[in-house]
């Protein structure tokens, strides 16, 4: 069992190595760099932590478009060539090769994270870069899980990919649209709004906690401790079986 | 290749070029400054990054006078909106100096005592939030009032409140005492020189870039000194 799923890992590495994964990330490392010295040189005061913050913010955007761009197409590509068909000929289960491909891209979340880490240990403090890296880490394990998942669920690119930045996206923000639904200017209390509130909340249980992840302001105002990675890691592991079993019990019940 | 392909693709290249013709000139407009939305939009815009939006706010503000083909002065701004943008700003990053250190020594430094009070209010207001945190920009007002509004009362008004209201380990001896700054016979550029050296030995001042910007500052003030000095003896 492990054997195989070590095997299908391995291909799945090779594969988006070879589709030039770290060519686009070394790309958007020197964009990164050339923007955030221009930017560096625009500022008055406070230039290093204008720097960092923006140069995070757009770091940890660029790791999810890259990591989903790359599990999306190449799981794609598997499944209109029919290799996988081929694959699930042979005697493999396919919750074994689900956790191969997972595993690969984890490994290609974590060098995705590691590159981008790089360029940010120029500028702030070591310990909050590494704090920052393993939760951007967490970070690109839910999105791989979750581009699986729409991949499984849409069999299309467009769709898939529109459906992992959106569900991100919600994530992100879920919190704060929370927080205006409750705190309203003007207070509502019709039943269509009603509902858009308890849907709201909904979402803020059922959607990961992304916006305690990867902050900015450990970065800038050195604020993290270690122990801020335990609940991200929590989260994170429980979100990411909640996710695969999701794409197992979509993947099961397809016909190939 | 078909011919008709050639044909269509001329046609469709003067189609646009007949249709860019056809259109309004394009007039290089400078534009007020708009409300801020609220915090949590640009939270949200920014897909739960509020000091990452903050200092790209702080940037388009500063650059805010220069925009594409127009370029209007800091006189023209709106400066009761411009304290809204400094106020979101600093909701956005709490922590942040930037909108203090523009509202101070940007905004504040123009050639217009009714904004430059706007902007000194503001500081003071600010200040009143947070003494401990945002007195050094109160000490740069209170050379402001003195020397470019030529309004002392005000500005005895700010040393005094800093004394009172600034009792932080942070905050130097010094500071309580700008009283001194506000009273004796000093010139502009010797008290902001000595403001200045008195943040650097404080360890207030830190970031190179902000060292430069009020040296920098100072240098244009002892420029301005000296012309005006010549043409008094010619």
């Amino acid at each position: 069992m492990f054997p195989q799923i070590l095997t299908i890992a391995r291909f799945t590495i090779i594969e988006s190595l070879r589709n030039r994964l770290l060519l686009l990330s070394f790309l958007v490392i020197g964009i990164s760099f050339g923007l955030v010295e221009f930017i560096g040189d625009l500022a008055i005061t406070e230039h290093r932590i204008t720097q960092v913050a923006i140069l995070a913010a757009f770091l940890r955007m660029s790791a999810v478009v890259i990591t989903t761009l790359f599990v999306v197409s190449s799981t794609v590509r598997e499944l209109h060539d029919k290799t996988l068909e081929m694959i699930l000929a042979m005697p493999i289960r396919r919750g074994n090769y689900y956790l191969g491909k997972l595993i690969g891209y984890l490994c290609l979340g974590a060098l995705v994270a590691i590159i981008f880490a790089a360029l940010l240990l120029l500028y702030a403090n070591p310990e909050q870069v590494v704090i920052w890296t393993i939760s951007l880490f967490f970070e690109l394990v839910l999105v791989v899980a979750l581009s699986l998942v729409m991949l499984f669920t849409f069999n299309q690119v467009p769709s898939a990919l529109a459906a992992v930045f959106i569900i991100y996206g919600a994530s992100r923000i879920v919190t704060s649209i929370f927080l205006m639904a409750k705190y309203p200017i003007i207070a509502h209390t019709t039943i269509a709004q009603q509902f858009m509130d308890g849907f709201i909340e909904l979402l803020t249980w059922l959607l990961p906690d992304l916006h305690r992840f990867t902050q900015t302001a450990w970065l800038t105002y050195n604020t993290a401790e270690w122990s801020v990675l335990l609940p991200l890691l929590g989260q994170t592991v429980i979100y990411l079986v909640f996710l695969s079993f999701i794409a197992l019990f979509d993947f099961y019940r397809k016909n190939f | 290749m078909p011919k008709s392909v050639k044909i269509f693709l001329l046609l469709a290249l003067i189609l646009q070029l007949v249709w860019h013709s056809f259109q309004e000139p394009v007039v290089a407009k400078a534009k007020d400054l708009a409300p801020p939305l609220s915090t949590r939009t640009y939270v949200m815009s920014s897909l739960g990054e509020p000091i990452a939006a903050a200092k790209f706010l702080n940037l388009w503000l500063q650059a805010f006078d220069n925009q594409p083909g127009a370029s209007i002065s800091f006189h023209q701004l709106n400066y009761p909106r411009l304290t809204q943008w400094l106020d979101t700003i600093l909701e956005l990053d709490p922590e942040g100096h930037y909108p203090m250190l523009v509202a101070a020594r940007v905004y504040g430094s123009i050639n217009d005592p009714e904004k430059q009070r706007i902007m000194t209010d503001y500081v003071f207001y600010k200040f009143n939030e947070n003494p401990n945190k945002y007195w050094r920009w109160l000490a740069h007002v209170i050379i402001t009032a003195k020397h470019e509004l030529k309004d002392n009362e005000l500005a005895l008004k700010y040393a005094h409140a800093l004394a009172e209201k600034a009792t932080g380990k942070n905050v130097p001896y010094w500071a309580r005492d700008m009283k001194i700054i506000v009273l004796e016979d000093m010139g502009e550029v010797e008290a902001a020189k000595i403001l200045v050296g008195a943040l650097i030995e404080s360890n207030e001042i830190t970031d190179p870039y902000e060292l430069n910007f009020l040296t920098h500052k100072i240098a244009v003030l002892e420029k301005k000194m000296s012309q005006k000095r010549q043409s008094v003896e010619k």
